[in-house]
């Protein structure tokens, strides 16, 4: 199939193929690739956000990439209000053999039952100032959580004169932002069959955004172990 | 940067001044309300729609919103209207709700519904017509009818259903006008006799479960008998009405032979209270796609939905479309939202939601989910 579109692309003009192809103008990006392709080192990432445009105006950068290739942007990469970099991270964690659509409805469903307790909070606390403090936005709770999950040291395995030694060093910014998001969904996956992933994960979210939970213990257990191995430290460099 | 700001709060104020109405009777409720939300108190809620009525997805918004409220909006308006114009000598009027899915069919009948309750009418209200014939649960209650050859009889449904009547129309029941014409003989022992109140007969069919069905039966005649003589008025709602023309249910018998509508002995009850050879009352009907299975589901038009048997049923009947919301009415829902808390973030999101729900209520509440 893919082939032929291939063909047809090379013969059919593009003004011709859209109205062949379907009734319905496609109203999301499509490409025709024959294969996954990967693009060369020297493609750019696309800029598709219209703040980091006008960034770009503004410090005059726009003409030095105006000659340079740039790859296409993903269909979940949109201008978008609703659009967060984190959240998409979150959602391609969820992700199982690349089905994002459910992936996607299930993150989304963790955010309405967040939605759901933390105004059901809201309507109970008596005081503004209590008020005040409930988090009502799901996204800003998933982005306290990951924030206070987030590991300041790791334990690396250093081989030394036949015994292996767990040592710490410091952790890089990504590697961080991984283990935390793998040790949320580690623990919202670790529950009752009959319980859905969407209800406890939102739990898992609303514990770590309050600092508590299985996931910041875990957190803690780390800094401890850190904390406890320091005297290996120094295997790091010798 | 001043003026901004000002212009900012203006708006804001607007909205927050136009998206409620403090008009809480529906008969009151004109063209200058539309797409203004109004609250329905939370004991008549728990009274008219305390057994179904509102779909669940809106049931979990009011427990959010920690009230119940109903958009006012031109369908239902407009049958306000012609009921309040309608001469009751002339036989029922019937009115069709349709309209794509998830458009406020449900939400439009309830609001009819409260204006029926406040207009003293006799509501007899069906919640969810698939709940009978398409829903099977592992232990659905089933049993071949005692009194009339080759019937399958719900008793539980039925039962469900007298009480759901008898809550809705609590007040109603007690007039002693509404009194029976016939005596009504169950068994050797139990009968009930000619001009026993109305709420006795279905008291019985509450307690003597396996009655209940003939007691519908029974009730639905009584009921058209006493609109006739001009005792009552009454308020017919009937949801997802085009499943008793679906020609398969989803019911088995004991032999696992399947059933068709026509079969079981409560659609033959309310089919009767559908025609029109009776006076002095209103019934309203809909017919939704959610209520027939996927293969039937092409097209929201009731001349397809209901079959051409449905159609000739009802005909003639007065199409009422719901549609998508228009654009103030959109603002209002969103205004409604952001003031419940429900909807945040910067005001762009608006444009951006109306693009992707097409204006479509029930999508834009699903989509306004996770934000």
């Amino acid at each position: 199939m893919n082939n032929i579109r291939i063909a047809l692309r090379e013969v059919i003009p593009n003004r011709l193929r859209t109205t062949s192809r379907n009734q319905w103008p496609n109203l999301t990006q499509t490409r025709f690739y024959a294969r996954a392709t990967s693009f060369p080192d020297y493609f750019q990432n696309p800029i598709f956000r219209k703040e980091d445009q006008a960034k770009l105006i503004e410090n005059n950068e726009l003409s030095k990439l105006a000659a340079i290739p740039v790859k296409p942007p993903a269909a979940c990469e949109t201008s978008s209000v609703y659009y967060d970099p984190l959240v998409n991270k979150v959602i391609n964690h969820v992700m199982k053999m690349g089905n994002k659509q459910l992936a996607r409805s299930l993150v989304e469903k963790a955010f309405e039952n967040i939605k759901r307790k933390q105004i059901e909070r809201y309507h109970l606390a008596s005081t503004p100032e209590e008020k005040a403090k409930i988090l009502l936005n799901p996204k800003d709770v998933l982005h306290r959580a990951v924030e206070n999950c987030k590991p300041l040291l790791q334990l690396l395995p250093i081989k030394r004169g036949g015994i292996t030694y767990q040592v710490p060093g410091p952790i890089t910014e990504k590697r961080s932002l991984f283990l935390a998001v793998k040790w949320l969904l580690d623990a919202s996956n670790d529950k009752e069959r009959t319980v859905h992933f969407p209800e406890q994960f939102a739990w898992e979210l609303l514990d770590a955004a309050n600092n508590t939970g299985k996931v910041v213990k875990r957190k803690q257990d780390l800094h401890r172990q850190c904390e406890a191995n320091r005297a290996y430290a120094h295997y790091r460099w010798q | 940067m001043f003026t901004r700001n000002l212009r900012v709060f203006f708006r804001r104020y607007s909205q927050t001044c136009t998206f409620r109405t403090s008009e809480l009777s529906p008969a009151q409720h004109s063209e200058n309300q539309i797409g203004m939300f109004y609250t329905i108190d939370k004991n008549l809620c728990k009274q008219l729609f305390g057994h179904g009525g509102l779909p669940k997805s809106y049931m979990k918004q009011t427990k959010t919103f920690t009230e119940t409220t109903l958009m006012v909006r031109l369908p239902a308006l407009d049958i306000m209207n012609c009921i309040k114009n309608t001469d009751f000598d002339k036989p029922v009027v019937r009115y069709v709700l349709y309209g794509e899915k998830g458009s406020g069919k449900s939400l439009t009948m309830a609001h009819l519904l409260h204006y029926a309750h406040e207009q003293e009418f006799l509501i007899v209200h069906v919640p969810w017509v698939s709940e009978w014939l398409r829903r099977v649960p592992r232990h659905k209650e089933m049993a071949n009818s005692p009194t009339r050859e080759g019937f399958v009889d719900l008793p539980l449904d039925a039962a469900a259903w007298l009480l759901h009547f008898k809550t809705q129309n609590q007040t109603l029941l007690k007039n002693p006008d509404l009194k029976i014409s016939k005596e009504y003989t169950w068994s050797k022992r139990e009968s009930t006799a000619e001009g026993a109140p109305l709420l006795e007969l279905v008291e019985l069919g509450i307690a003597r479960v396996k009655y209940a069905c003939d007691v519908i039966d029974a009730l639905v005649y009584e009921i058209k008998l006493l609109s006739n003589n001009k005792r009552c008025k009454t308020f017919v709602a009937i949801d997802g009405f085009n499943t008793f023309f679906y020609p398969l249910t989803r019911l088995r018998t004991p032999t696992k032979r399947t059933v068709a509508p026509e079969e079981v002995s409560l659609t033959t009850s309310f089919l009767t209270l559908t025609k029109n050879d009776w006076t002095n009352g209103v019934v309203v009907v809909t017919a939704d796609q959610l209520a027939v299975p996927e293969d039937h589901q092409e097209s929201y038009l009731p001349k397809y939905l209901l079959y051409k048997k449905g159609f000739e049923h009802l005909d003639p009947f007065v199409p009422i479309e719901v549609g998508r919301y228009s654009e103030r009415e959109f603002l209002t829902c969103a205004s409604y939202y952001r003031d419940r808390l429900w909807l945040r973030g910067p005001s762009e999101l608006e444009d951006e939601l109306k693009f992707t729900s097409a204006c479509n209520p029930y999508k834009f509440m699903e989509l306004c989910a996770p934000l």
